[in-house]
């Protein structure tokens, strides 16, 4: 009932937004910036920006830390709800939530370039944006090298390649640090546990996957299609992992803080090898996903960094 | 109860209940991981020996994670079966389901409340998603009594107004949450019985068991009704007695099972009328028929849910309503 609902709402609202941009929308399209550039996003869409970029919009806490890393906050006119780091990004104009960012307010803020995570969830809106000449440019990383191509794509966008490559640079120290540490450690079997109720996990698509393998652990669900797919409880107590980590204490708070009750009795459990990470530093694909991974490896071979 | 339909009863009664208990048995045999046939029938038909050869691991996964989750399955079914052939018989439409008249939306919002303001405490659950069924129930009952009384259409519509309304409430709700529970609640919303806890299992089993009886006892009275609310007050049914009754026995029902699952769709609709149709439309008869038949029909589709795509899982709504939807067209149009 609520899908069909939700359907004919976002059909009514469709058309009305058609309706009012078709009668009202050429006046906004200047003509062509002489000097265009043509990037590949994620999504592998062309997408043309223009030459020198000063207006920027973030719809995705990530993007919003990665375009602070590389020095382009005064670039950035807006972001989601969700985009509380770093502090100064508080202070920049709100757009709505992830999954509800307000056209009106996106367009009204008049950015060149706006950026999405991932394609899947904002079709509609990324048509209507580009009928606005608003360039949408999608990023969708897997690993912690789309992590790497996500800042350097956004160097690119804001006029920052320098900044972006040294902070590239610096966080792709971070991590072979840690994987040189962790070399010769034998990998953890690790559950990595998204939420309890239902159980949800990383799957081979998720980012965190990687991290893990990096830091010196071994996802029990690194083959699971997906990246964020619900879990069988039976399967992940068949699985006995030696270790879980539990993603709280950031945005999600004291959530996700308890192991759900298939594991209660595996021997990561039995071990105390339970290990709360902050979750800002493992669900958002930017920065700080290079805390995440020393954090995680720290946690998982402490013996490695002393 | 004359003889004939006395013994039709027991008789479909004893087929239907040894039909559950297979399903319960061999369903409890299927899952992600693969268990040995033997051993765990001998660990079932023990009620729980440790001594058949089973690995403590196989021996938790089958009694602490599969049995529950079937046995939540044969009470979250036989609970809207149940209801759906209650509301049906006391409203006298073959529509009437708990789905499509927004009741379970009702019991949805009231689980939503108490996740939101009472989190921890998981007996709030059922209780308010009882009030939300009952609040729900009432309102579709009062829009759909014109002057000229409660026409089919008429209640459907007024279903279609509860359902519509209750919906952007929960809308509404979920646009308050967080992300990171929007997903949980989503996948909790299309019907989802991964994650009851042990503790209101057996609550949830006793009210499934506690609503079919008091509603079979009542199906003499049903059977009356159904021929015109005037004519069964004249032939000395307590008309009003009786449908508080159902209203109430129907709202718990709901409220118990969209508490420990959300909204499973399509079952109070599909199951009474297959009940109906090939038992015949005595409610002495349908009522426990549907209620065994809603366990059988909940077991197969969340025994689908949590295989065809192992070790990730589907919602078993999205089942029961890729099942329901179509043998209910086929239904509509043999009828």
């Amino acid at each position: 009932m609520l899908s069909r609902t939700s359907l004919k709402l976002l059909l009514a609202c469709t058309l009305l937004l058609t309706i009012t941009f078709a009668c009202g929308s050429n006046p906004q399209s200047k003509p062509d910036d002489p000097v265009k550039r043509e990037l590949i996003d994620d999504a592998g869409r062309r997408v043309s920006v223009p030459a020198h970029v000063d207006r920027v919009i973030s719809l995705a806490p990530n993007l919003t830390e990665i375009v602070f890393a590389v020095g382009g906050g005064a670039q950035l006119v807006g972001r989601t709800s969700y985009c509380d780091f770093p502090a100064e990004a508080k202070s920049v104009a709100e757009v709505g939530d992830t999954l509800h960012p307000s056209l009106e307010r996106v367009i009204a803020l008049k950015p060149q370039v706006v950026l999405i995570s991932t394609a899947s969830q904002l079709e509609v809106f990324t048509q209507q944006l580009q009928n606005q000449n608003i360039a949408v440019f999608v990023t969708d990383p897997h690993d912690l090298n789309g992590v790497f191509r996500s800042i350097e794509q956004v160097g690119e966008i804001l006029g920052r390649k320098e900044h972006a490559a040294t902070l590239v640079q610096t966080l792709r120290q971070r991590a072979d640090a840690v994987e040189q540490a962790v070399k010769q450690k034998q990998p953890v079997r690790v559950f990595y546990q998204l939420s309890a109720e239902p159980l949800y996990t990383a799957g081979h698509d998720s980012f965190v996957t990687d991290l893990m393998r990096r830091a010196g652990a071994m996802s029990v669900t690194a083959d699971l299609p997906g990246a964020w797919p619900k879990y069988s409880s039976e399967s992940a107590l068949a699985a006995r992992p030696d270790a879980i980590i539990l993603p709280t204490g950031g945005s999600m708070g004291s959530g996700n803080s308890t192991v759900t009750e298939a594991l209660r009795k595996s021997p990561a459990v039995l071990q105390g090898r339970v290990y709360k990470i902050n979750d800002d530093h493992l669900v958002r694909p930017g920065p700080r996903a290079i805390d995440g991974l020393e954090e995680m490896a720290r946690a998982l071979h402490p013996e490695a960094f002393k | 109860m004359n003889r004939v339909t006395l013994r039709k009863t027991v008789i479909s009664c004893v087929l239907l209940a040894a039909t559950l208990l297979l399903a319960i048995v061999l369903m409890s045999l299927v899952g992600s991981e693969p268990l040995p046939v033997r051993a765990s029938l001998c660990a079932l038909a023990s009620f729980g020996n440790t001594s058949c050869g089973l690995t403590p691991d196989q021996f938790d996964i089958l009694f602490q994670i599969r049995v529950p989750r079937v046995l939540l399955a044969a009470a979250v079914g036989g609970s809207l079966a149940t209801a759906g052939a209650g509301y049906q018989a006391l409203l006298r439409n073959p529509l009437a389901e708990p789905y499509l008249l927004g009741i379970s939306n009702g019991a949805a919002v009231g689980t939503m409340i108490a996740l939101v303001f009472f989190g921890a405490n998981e007996w709030t659950r059922p209780l308010l998603a009882f009030t939300g069924a009952l609040l729900a129930t009432l309102a579709v009952y009062r829009l759909a009594r014109g002057r000229a009384g409660a026409t089919p259409e008429r209640l459907i519509l007024a279903g279609v107004i509860v359902t519509t309304f209750l919906s952007s409430v929960i809308v509404f709700v979920t646009t308050l949450m967080d992300a990171t529970r929007i997903r949980s609640f989503t996948f909790w919303l299309l019907g989802d019985l991964s994650g009851t806890s042990r503790a209101m299992l057996p609550v949830t089993i006793g009210i499934a068991i506690a609503g079919a009886s008091i509603l079979t006892l009542n199906a003499r009275s049903l059977n009356l009704l159904m021929l015109g609310e005037r004519d069964a007050f004249d032939l000395g049914v307590e008309v009003g007695r009786v449908r508080v009754v159902v209203f109430l026995v129907a709202s718990l029902l709901v409220g118990s099972s969209v508490a420990a699952s959300g909204s499973v769709g399509y079952v109070g609709l599909v199951v009474p009328h297959l009940a109906r149709l090939s038992l015949g439309s005595d409610n002495r008869i349908s009522i426990p028929a549907a209620a065994l038949g809603g366990a059988v029909f909940v077991i197969v589709a969340d025994t689908l849910a949590r295989t065809v795509i192992a070790p990730r899982e589907l919602p078993v709504g999205a089942i029961t309503a890729l099942i329901g939807a179509p043998l209910f067209i086929y239904l509509l149009k043999r009828t």
